[in-house]
């Protein structure tokens, strides 16, 4: 089969770190290819090379035969690769249709015509986002449609994803790969980086798996199974450890004290009279689809948001009936949110590993002396490096630098040096390999363990059943039921999120 | 800011807020998924006379049994039923009559729950102004008018206990901690009013439901809550006008109140969210009636629930009593005495 890339003994270090070393990759014309490996192994940057994001240290590139380097991603385009980023790189001041046809406006631009040909163009890849909206007022599932739509603009031969279906429903995620299938059809070539396992086996016609900047293994998907892909990806079995497990009911932990009584919480039309409980020494699972409110929910519970002035229920969290203004009164209450957004809410990147550990007790008044101290931030940092295992040069290193896996360790302990009573986790494992997924899990269920109260809100569905010791399922802007895991099967949480 | 909370809500009103039926209250299926042992027209007042169990149809006092052989008809329908140690049967009925064995004690208007111990026999009233078959206007007037007495057996000499209780619609005598624990239907909330009288302390509130008859059991008590609290309906209780209005020119069975049974004409009130989608009745709508059963400890704790939900049949149960290891609970709405085994409620 023909290739229309070939990369040979690619190398790129950072700061004498390798990040890929001597990897050999091949993508054939028309092909489905998944990239696969834990955060930190390389696949953003062999792509990124690729797409002329970052430069190879040595090593050649083949583009349909000729050798290749491309300056930027502009150039990368013009030669027919595009990337959809992780990270969205859209323009969040213009609107949806000025991001898709970016760069190719006319002297006199006519917005009506570009509106037109946008929702057009967006309607025949089934994606139900609004041209004229700006790009700043939507959710994350939907910027990531107008980065794909922008790439699929572009008429490329070949399109990297990087990690395209993370923040989409069930719903969007069949339409996507019901686009990507259209797109190979039409002999369009596809790097696909994903985490979930199952999409790679079922969508992909060859895998890579890369482990610590290496090519482990290469082949047709057809020779892989999830046991053989976990094993490549982080040198050892871990598939027991995670999704596998059958609950039973003396699995289950017992709920302890009431500690959150939600009654008839409203908030605009995102949160409707939603009423649940959250208990202690238990693990309580929130389902819902993009858009049922859950975050928000959780969000009012936490300070972020305020419910409605008029008829907005009420909280009473540990046995007192509370309305917070702003997140820091929660904070001192004892409610950590560990945000699902954690590149835009959940760290400062271009701080250490050490301040933004330090930043939480800091920001709630919970350090010794009140103000600023070298000596318990070091502290407080090696504790909590130690105890969630957050892999770095030293706790100085930038949490930006840091792989999805680690970063999340930081916002997580970041929280926790909080000395919470209720912690809500916001999708703990969006854009998270599997070996850093094990690790939090366990670091939840110790937890609750130790008789903290613990919300888990995801959206997948394995993390739910296999976690949680109760399930609350949302639609609409309220819990509309809860399901013991033990009775619990994918299609019964589903139907009562979706009907 | 918080301390803004009680100024501001007197302009911006407080909240009027349903508990959510969670915790050891959680939904399941179990009084849908339980034994049926008889079917009968609105069963009611389970009790045991004699080691086998008795229930009130209408007028009819009958036997659990193979021949549900009728013990008693009354001249109108039986609202309370209670049995002594020794088999005496005192008997309430819906004209506010009261009978201890043979005798006869006046003076109540509507009796909706009776309890014996130690030689007294405890009744719950529930209103002075409705009998217990018209508890629907008794809500809908936002009367507060039940109390509860105490009547010697031997002399038919009646004291009052307590009084000022929204609808007390069940009584149950805790005698380790001396006290009679009563449902204050109204105030969704148990009760606890010591044996020689005093003051009336809440000992479990918050109820999701409206509470009725309780009972002693295995380890604690039974508590029969025979509807749900609905949003709808609690805002139509705040609305006095549109109250008034309802009142008086609709038929009281199709008004906007709790209910014992699914509507099944067309004129009553649609079950409020309780639509089908895709060929299936939501079991998690809100409803105007359900079928509930709490199993509650000696600290009048919940400790497990029984349910049939908004798409089950055996709604409005107004009676359970635990016999051999199981609950026996009659459904009024749904028209049918149930068996549930203790363990198969949700803990």
């Amino acid at each position: 089969m023909p290739s229309v890339i070939e990369m040979r003994k690619i190398t790129k270090s950072y700061r004498g770190v390798p990040a890929v070393k001597d990897v050999d990759f091949t993508l054939h014309t028309g092909e489905v290819h998944a990239l696969l490996g834990e955060n930190g192994a390389g696949k953003s940057t062999l792509t990124k090379i690729m797409a002329g994001v970052v430069e190879a240290g040595s090593g050649e590139m083949l583009h349909n035969g000729h050798k290749v380097a491309f300056a930027n991603p502009h150039a990368a385009l013009q030669n027919g690769i595009a990337m959809v980023f992780q990270e969205t790189s859209l323009v969040p001041s213009m609107t949806v249709a000025q991001n898709i046809y970016l760069g190719e406006e006319k002297f006199l631009n006519r917005l009506r015509g570009i509106y037109i040909a946008a929702q057009q163009f967006l309607q025949s890849l089934n994606f139900s986002v609004d041209p004229t909206a700006l790009v700043a007022s939507l959710g994350a599932a939907k910027r990531q449609m107008v980065e794909i739509a922008r790439a699929v603009h572009h008429k490329a031969d070949v399109i990297i994803f990087d990690e395209p279906t993370a923040t989409l429903t069930p719903e969007e995620k069949r339409h996507f790969f019901a686009l990507m299938r259209r797109l190979k059809a039409s002999g369009v070539s596809i790097v696909f980086i994903t985490h979930a396992l199952e999409e790679a086996l079922a969508h992909a016609d060859r895998i890579s798996i890369l482990r610590d900047g290496e090519l482990i293994e290469t082949g047709p998907a057809a020779d892989f199974d999830r046991n053989k892909v976990v094993r490549a990806m982080v040198g050892r079995a871990l598939t027991g450890e995670i999704y596998s497990r059958r609950r039973e009911a003396t699995d289950l932990r017992k709920r302890g004290r009431l500690i959150l009584s939600v009654r008839d919480v409203s908030m605009g039309s995102m949160v409707r009279n939603n009423s649940f409980s959250i208990f202690e020494g238990q693990i309580t699972g929130v389902f819902g689809l993009v858009g049922s409110g859950r975050t928000e929910t959780f969000k009012v519970v936490s300070g972020i948001y305020k419910r409605d002035f008029l008829r907005g229920g009420e909280i009473e969290f540990d046995g007192r009936p509370v309305r917070y203004n702003v997140p820091v009164h929660a904070v001192e209450d004892g409610i950590v949110y560990v945000t699902e957004d954690r590149k835009l809410e959940g760290f400062f990147e271009t701080m250490s590993i050490a301040e933004n550990f330090y930043a939480g007790p800091l920001a709630a008044g919970l350090t010794k002396s009140g103000v600023v101290s070298f000596a318990e931030m070091r502290e407080i940092a090696a504790d909590w490096s130690k105890r969630l295992d957050v892999k770095a040069i030293n706790d100085n290193a930038r949490v930006v630098e840091l792989s999805g896996g680690n970063q999340q360790k930081v916002v997580i302990g970041k929280g926790l040096a909080q000395h919470p009573k209720l912690v809500i986790f916001d999708e703990p494992t969006r854009g998270v390999d599997v070996g850093a997924i094990a690790e939090i899990h366990r670091f939840i269920n110790q937890l609750a363990d130790e008789g903290l109260a613990v919300v888990v809100i995801s959206s997948y569905l394995p993390e739910v059943m296999n976690l949680s010791d109760r399930i609350l399922v949302c639609r609409q802007g309220r819990v509309v039921e809860e399901i013991s895991p033990v009775e619990a099967t994918e299609e019964k949480i589903m139907f009562a999120a979706v009907h | 800011m918080n301390f803004l909370d009680p100024i501001l809500d007197l302009f911006r009103g407080k909240a009027v807020t349903i508990p959510p039926m969670d915790g050891a209250l959680r939904p399941n299926t179990a009084l849908d998924d339980g034994e049926v042992i008889a079917a009968a027209l609105a069963p009611d007042n389970l009790a045991v006379l004699r080691g086998l169990p008795i229930y009130s149809s209408h007028r009819e006092i009958r036997r659990l049994g193979h021949d549900h052989a009728i013990l008693e008809t009354c001249p109108a329908d039986v609202s309370a039923l209670a049995v002594e140690e020794d088999g005496t049967l005192a008997v309430a009925l819906d004209d506010g009559s009261l009978r201890i064995g043979g005798t006869r004690v006046e003076g109540f208007n509507g009796v909706t729950a009776l309890a014996f111990h130690g030689g007294k026999l405890y009744v719950a009233n529930g209103s002075e102004h409705f009998r217990p078959s018209q508890w629907v206007s008794d809500l809908m007037h936002r009367k507060a008018s039940g109390s509860l007495w105490e009547v010697d057996v031997k002399t038919g000499q009646r004291r009052k206990l307590a009084s000022g209780l929204a609808y007390a619609n069940g009584v149950a005598v805790d005698a380790a901690n001396n006290r009679l624990l009563v449902s204050e239907s109204w105030r969704h909330r148990i009760c606890a009013v010591p044996l020689d009288g005093g003051g009336v302390t809440e000992v479990l509130g918050r109820l999701p439901a409206y509470p009725g008859r309780i009972v002693a059991g295995t380890g604690g008590y039974v508590l029969a809550l025979f509807a749900p609290l609905n949003r709808l309906v609690e805002f139509v209780l705040q609305e006095a006008q549109y109250r008034a209005d309802m009142m008086r020119e609709i038929d009281s069975r199709y008004w906007i109140a709790p209910t014992l049974s699914p509507p099944e004409n067309f004129l009553e009130p649609l079950q409020n969210g309780g639509v089908r989608s895709m060929g299936v009745h939501k079991p998690w709508s809100p409803t105007r009636s359900y079928g509930l059963v709490a199993m509650l400890d000696q600290n009048v704790r919940p400790l497990s629930s029984f349910h049939s939900r908004a798409n089950g049949r055996f709604h409005g149960v107004t009676s359970a009593i635990t016999v051999d290891g199981a609950i026996l609970a009659a459904s009024k709405g749904g028209n049918h005495v149930l068996r549930v085994l203790i363990g198969g409620g949700d803990a």
